[in-house]
């Protein structure tokens, strides 16, 4: 098996673009990656396309746009995760030796799908989905047993707001550059109780890719390469082996997976992006990244520990909470974030001398499982 | 009066107070699942005896929600509802207007109308806080 690494990444502005549409947004950041790796685009040899709500072969779409036709071209749906697999796909690609180029790219349009303005439901037909279930209810509920058991109040999960907002203003790339206080995050208006509105990612237009090549390549197109050291992608577990329905068991599994393959441990990541698609999951990720034990997370957070300048911070790019979660964009533009953290070129919201970094995505409601998938990547430079 | 019919067919059997939901014991592993599936989802056994759940359980969470959904309008209560036998079950949850909700109270199983369907009445599965002592 080779090693594989990262040669060039892209990423659109993240936001509401109703003007635009989904395959637009896909080039753009295609287009970003190509010219950041210094390729052409017909050097690609394969591409993986991951869209939830975009409609048909929009892969090929986006792809035709940039004047890529006539390859390998697999178009991904895995929700939230959606975007890693993409990135988990090419990288087989790459290490297996079938190839030696190829572009991951995730791309969200939720202003021009059927979703836009809704709660993002399970699929037609699933017994939860009909019974009222949906993707805040789901995260409501495990908020409430975490509260409730752990005796942790609304006002620490705020924080992880307070902390993602204030990064994302220091991200040219994020949907909301603006800071909040923990009493607007409470006090605004609740969605699925005790979430409220400004502890929820907002829904987000928005498209990120990456392009890999073998390490060994990689000197022919860059002094930067980043490589990466695992990856790994699971598909739920069943609810009844999940064993408090709060802290996500394949996300410690997954994780656990991906420090093995890495031969790396939690102490090692210097800068983490995590799914935190409602503020109370950033707290429980921690756990399940290993960053600290049960009962030390609120404690993480409030000592500043995942905050810019401490040991491990997470979300600098604002997160899914500031930067947005186009969804099934969100697992490459993850990747892209931390790309440039690993090359020092993230501006202001720069970590000094980060070398490893880990990306983590998970998401997908289906009757029956804890979660649809979750996927970690770690990379280093 | 409209004809009532269940809003999926296996679910559980009845509609009034002796009705029950259909789950699955396997007889190698002892893994309760609702809803029943053709083989155990733990050890894949394909020795399963049908059961009828309890009617009665604890509140394990619980949200009130704020949007409406494909069939429900807000504010609307859902929660995650364990039963003795160790299942946990998804739920509507009525009656929360009167009993402000709480982590671990008692539970109780109902049927009910969960939403109209042109002349079709669906009726499904509630809990509602229990009056009378839980499991």
């Amino acid at each position: 098996m080779r090693d594989v690494a990262i040669i060039g990444v892209g990423s659109t502005v993240m936001g509401k673009f109703p003007e635009s549409l989904p395959y637009e947004l896909g080039a753009e950041a295609a287009r970003a990656a190509i010219q950041d790796a210094g390729i052409s685009p017909g050097d690609l040899q394969f591409a993986y396309c991951a869209n939830l709500y975009g409609g048909m072969v929009i892969g090929q779409a986006v792809m035709g746009e940039i004047g890529i036709t006539d390859i390998e071209l697999t178009n991904i749906e895995n929700a939230c995760t959606g975007g890693a697999t993409a990135v988990r796909k090419a990288w087989w690609d790459i290490a297996s030796g079938l190839y030696d180029i190829g572009i991951a790219v995730g791309v969200e349009s939720i202003t021009t799908s059927p979703m836009a303005g809704k709660l993002i439901t399970p699929a037609k037909g699933d017994i939860t989905g009909e019974l009222g279930m949906n993707m805040v209810a789901r995260f409501a509920l495990s908020q409430r047993r975490y509260m409730d058991m752990f005796n942790i109040s609304l006002e620490q999960i705020a924080q992880v707001s307070v902390k993602n907002h204030r990064n994302g203003c220091m991200n040219p790339y994020s949907q909301y550059r603006k800071e909040l206080t923990i009493e607007e995050i409470v006090n605004s208006r609740p969605i699925c109780e005790p979430i409220t509105l400004l502890q929820c990612c907002p829904s987000t237009d928005g498209a990120a890719a990456a392009i890999l090549v073998p390490l060994d390549l990689a000197g022919k197109y860059t002094s930067q390469p980043v490589t990466i050291a695992a990856s790994v992608l699971k598909s739920g577990d069943y609810a009844f082996r999940w064993e408090d329905m709060t802290f996500s068991d394949m996300t410690s599994k997954c994780a656990n997976s991906a420090y093995e393959m890495a031969g790396l441990g939690p102490e090692d990541v210097d800068v983490c992006e995590l799914h935190d698609a409602f503020a109370m999951n950033e707290l429980q990720h921690y756990v399940e990244l290993g960053f600290c034990k049960r009962g030390e997370e609120v404690r993480l957070l409030e000592e500043g520990v995942t905050d810019l300048g401490g040991k491990i911070p997470v979300n600098t790019s604002g997160g899914l909470l500031s930067k947005g979660h186009p969804v099934s964009a969100s697992g490459v533009a993850q990747i892209a974030e931390l790309v440039w953290q690993l090359r020092g070129q993230a501006g202001e919201r720069q970590v000094a001398g980060a070398k490893v970094a880990l990306a983590h995505v998970i998401g997908g409601e289906v009757t029956g499982l804890e979660s649809g998938a979750v996927a970690v990547h770690i990379l280093k430079r | 009066m409209k004809t009532g019919v269940p809003f999926r067919e296996g679910l559980f059997q009845g509609s009034d107070e002796k009705g029950s939901l259909l789950g699955a014991r396997c007889r190698q592993c002892g893994q309760i699942i609702f809803p029943r599936r053709e083989a155990c989802l733990n050890c894949l056994g394909n020795d399963l005896e049908l059961i009828q759940l309890s009617r009665k359980g604890k509140l394990y969470s619980y949200t009130i929600v704020h949007m409406p959904s494909e069939h429900f309008e807000p504010p609307y209560a859902v929660g995650w509802i364990e039963l003795p036998e160790g299942v946990k079950i998804f739920s509507q949850i009525r009656g929360w207007q009167e009993r402000p909700l709480e982590t671990g109270m008692d539970m109780a199983l109902h049927f009910e109308k969960l939403w109209d369907e042109e002349e079709k009445e669906v009726v499904g599965y509630v809990f509602r806080p229990s009056t009378n002592g839980g499991a």
